[in-house]
């Protein structure tokens, strides 16, 4: 075990060389290079025994690589970023569909046009039907740490589905943060060998990805299943992690929730943020104002996130994305999550943040306000608030 | 390695057996059952989006190897995810073998093909050439002759000719990455056998080109799918040479080629074409034919 200062793209290589993976195939895209470069110098300093690691053409053909050497039983790690995890997207599902456990770091990057360097959530989130476990860390620690029990939670016999582990670029990518490196027995005791029995292996020919006639309705059902399954699953994981790594994870990350009236729902670096600015409101104004962090995307968590947001309000729902004709994404994910509760709090929705737009603790703020003014007056609102 | 002389030679073991959904006198399921003699039962065969994919059909298969079907421009990086992956833990005996139709070799596919092949990753890429992206029902391909109709290039008033445009020379492109590059033709088994034999052994990257007659695009009598990939060859529309190292080697050379017409006449593809299509159509092949004879036995890419 070791304390460093790590970006998250180094983070997300330490998790994927803690892994011991067979195979990782690459293509640079900003903000994820980093990651992939850190890869390529371990690879050629011998640091990486028993991986190959292969550099494609494309993302698509990252993604097609990753799904030959998984169906033949490879662990494989691999990291993509906005168009490039566009151009991947039709593999995503072919990985899924065949119950793969591909595990790949994703760094959010606003997609074109106009071209955008900076982070927001929607090349993550177009991936959310694909049938990937769907995971978003808030800091540095938490992105090495969900890479390890990714994969635990992904090679699970009950779930074998691939997953991904996002961050947002350049404010986690590219930024140096003090972080915990386990030791490599500490995540050999945690994540054993992958040793799956439905691949290809030598005396025992398996076809993988034929065409099938009535039986569609019976996979896509499997595949439902499965990710459902690893709602239970992650929840044995997250406590072995803590077992042995004495860091604890839940299926969501609840704030100030105890007696919270006012409660923001956020994804990724903004929640430190606007965790800054709920101590402030605490402690200056007296605002019972809490915050509920989106950490498991795919499956839905909907049963931990109503019973943290059944005590509250007002709940606003911050989108750093934006289905347009719409509105964001995650509003209408949580809205329809709380419809079953017995009291409704009232919810509004703001989209912030696009293209890398800075999340304040100003803007935090102005957000909790116009929240109380929702309560005041019955009426929940849509809003953008960068405009 | 293994060489074959005569028919006899061939091994009779099958691992492409009954119940496959391929019409009658389909070129490209018989060249997959001749290649797996070859290749024998630790194999995958990766193929790409096609009329093959519909081998195997869930519960079933006809084939007695491993079988990976990603999507249609993909093969190649599926192949070399599945070499690595095979190597990384110890089965590097074990064959990977792309198994991919013209449209997911030389348009959709060609960019993950190229970096395969610059990386010479141990793979044995077998087109099966039918000229036309034949599952979706016979569409214009960068493959499709000069002259061909296709559903996409239909003859028409303003259009007699079909398909302007002239095929990709695909296996001078595959030559220029200093791979091994091969045609074959099922009218010769045992050059193809040879040539797999070969590939087999090599420790890199090989691409061989099979003429996969098809006799629903083609529009012929399915009895005549060995007659008309002779026919091919000795008509020069499908000569059979190989490039390793750079260096054209013609396998089949020929003092005269018979002349293209005795090809297209039993195609219905090539029913309506207007004679001065004809006379292009010889010129390309004439011109073709004359750049390999020129070249064989020297530098050629």
């Amino acid at each position: 075990m070791k304390q460093t200062l790590v970006t998250g793209n180094e983070a997300a290589a330490w998790g994927a060389r803690l892994v011991r993976p067979n195979y990782i195939p690459t293509f640079p895209i900003t903000p994820q290079t980093e990651c992939i470069e850190t890869l390529a110098r371990w690879s050629a300093d011998g640091e990486l025994p028993g991986t190959y690691f292969d550099r494609m053409e494309s993302e698509h053909s990252v993604m097609s690589a990753a799904v030959g050497a998984a169906a033949v039983g490879a662990r494989v790690f691999t990291a993509s970023s906005s168009q490039g995890l566009l151009l991947m997207h039709e593999v995503l599902y072919i990985a899924a569909g065949m119950r793969l456990p591909i595990v790949m770091a994703t760094i959010s990057r606003g997609l074109s046009a106009p071209v955008t360097l900076w982070s927001d959530h929607n090349d993550f989130l177009d991936q959310r039907d694909s049938g990937w476990l769907m995971f978003h860390a808030e800091n540095n620690q938490e992105v090495l740490d969900m890479m390890l029990q990714a994969y635990r939670i992904a090679e699970d016999p009950r779930v074998l589905l691939p997953a991904m582990v996002n961050m947002d670029g350049y404010v986690l990518s590219f930024t140096d943060e003090p972080i915990t490196i386990p030791s490599p027995e500490m995540v050999e005791e945690f994540l054993p060998e992958y040793n799956p029995d439905h691949t290809i292996a030598k005396g025992r020919p398996v076809t993988v990805g034929p065409p099938v006639l009535d039986e569609y309705t019976i996979f896509r059902a499997q595949n439902h299943v499965a990710a459902r399954n690893a709602l239970e699953v992650m929840e044995e994981v997250m406590d072995d992690f803590d077992r042995i790594f004495d860091r604890r994870y839940h299926l969501v990350d609840e704030f100030m929730l105890d007696d919270a009236e006012l409660v923001l729902v956020t994804q990724g670096s903004m929640s430190t943020t606007a965790k800054a600015a709920i101590m402030e409101m605490r402690e200056e104004e007296g605002i019972k104002v809490g915050l509920l962090r989106l950490r498991v995307i795919r499956p839905w968590p909907a049963k931990a996130i109503a019973e943290a947001l059944k005590g509250a309000k007002a709940v606003a729902v911050i989108d750093r994305n934006l289905a347009p004709g719409r509105g964001g994404i995650m509003f209408p994910e949580i809205v329809e999550t709380l419809y079953h509760l017995d009291r409704r709090p009232l919810v509004s929705s703001f989209v912030v943040g696009l293209g890398g737009n800075p999340q304040t603790e100003h803007k935090v703020k102005e957000i909790t306000r116009k929240l109380i003014d929702d309560l005041e007056t019955g009426r929940p609102r849509v809003e953008w608030n960068d405009l | 390695m293994q060489q074959f002389k005569t028919l006899k030679d061939l091994p009779e073991q099958d691992y492409f057996t009954g119940g496959s959904s391929a019409c009658a006198g389909c070129g490209p399921s018989m060249g997959l059952k001749l290649a797996l003699k070859v290749l024998g039962p630790e194999t995958i065969i990766v193929n790409a989006s096609g009329c093959m994919t519909l081998l195997p059909l869930y519960p079933n298969t006809p084939l007695k190897a491993s079988w990976i079907h990603n999507a249609i421009e993909n093969a190649s990086s599926t192949a070399a995810g599945a070499r690595h992956g095979l190597d990384m833990l110890g089965n590097k005996d074990m064959n990977v073998v792309v198994y991919a139709g013209d449209g997911a070799t030389y348009d959709i596919g060609l960019a993950s093909l190229s970096a395969v092949a610059a990386k010479n990753e141990r793979i044995i890429y077998i087109c099966y050439n039918n000229q036309s992206f034949g599952n979706t029902g016979f569409q214009w391909s960068t493959a499709t002759p000069y002259g061909s109709e296709t559903k996409t290039t239909p003859r028409g008033k303003n259009n007699p000719t079909g398909t302007t445009a002239v095929n990709k020379d695909m296996v001078k492109i595959m030559g220029a990455h200093r791979v091994y590059a091969a045609t074959a033709s099922l009218a010769y088994p045992v050059d193809f056998l040879n040539k797999l034999s070969r590939a087999k052994e090599r420790d890199g990257f090989s691409y061989i080109e099979l003429l996969g007659a098809c006799t629903a695009g083609w529009n012929y009598d399915p009895r005549l799918t060995i007659r008309i990939s002779k026919l091919a060859v000795r008509c020069g529309m499908w000569p059979m040479y190989e490039i390793e190292n750079g260096i054209l080697t013609l396998n089949k050379d020929f003092s005269e080629l018979k002349p293209i017409d005795e090809f297209l006449k039993l195609q219905g593809r090539y029913r309506a074409l207007p004679q001065d299509g004809v006379d292009r159509l010889q010129v390309l092949i004439n011109e073709h034919w004359a750049e390999l004879k020129e070249y064989n036995g020297q530098r050629y890419v």
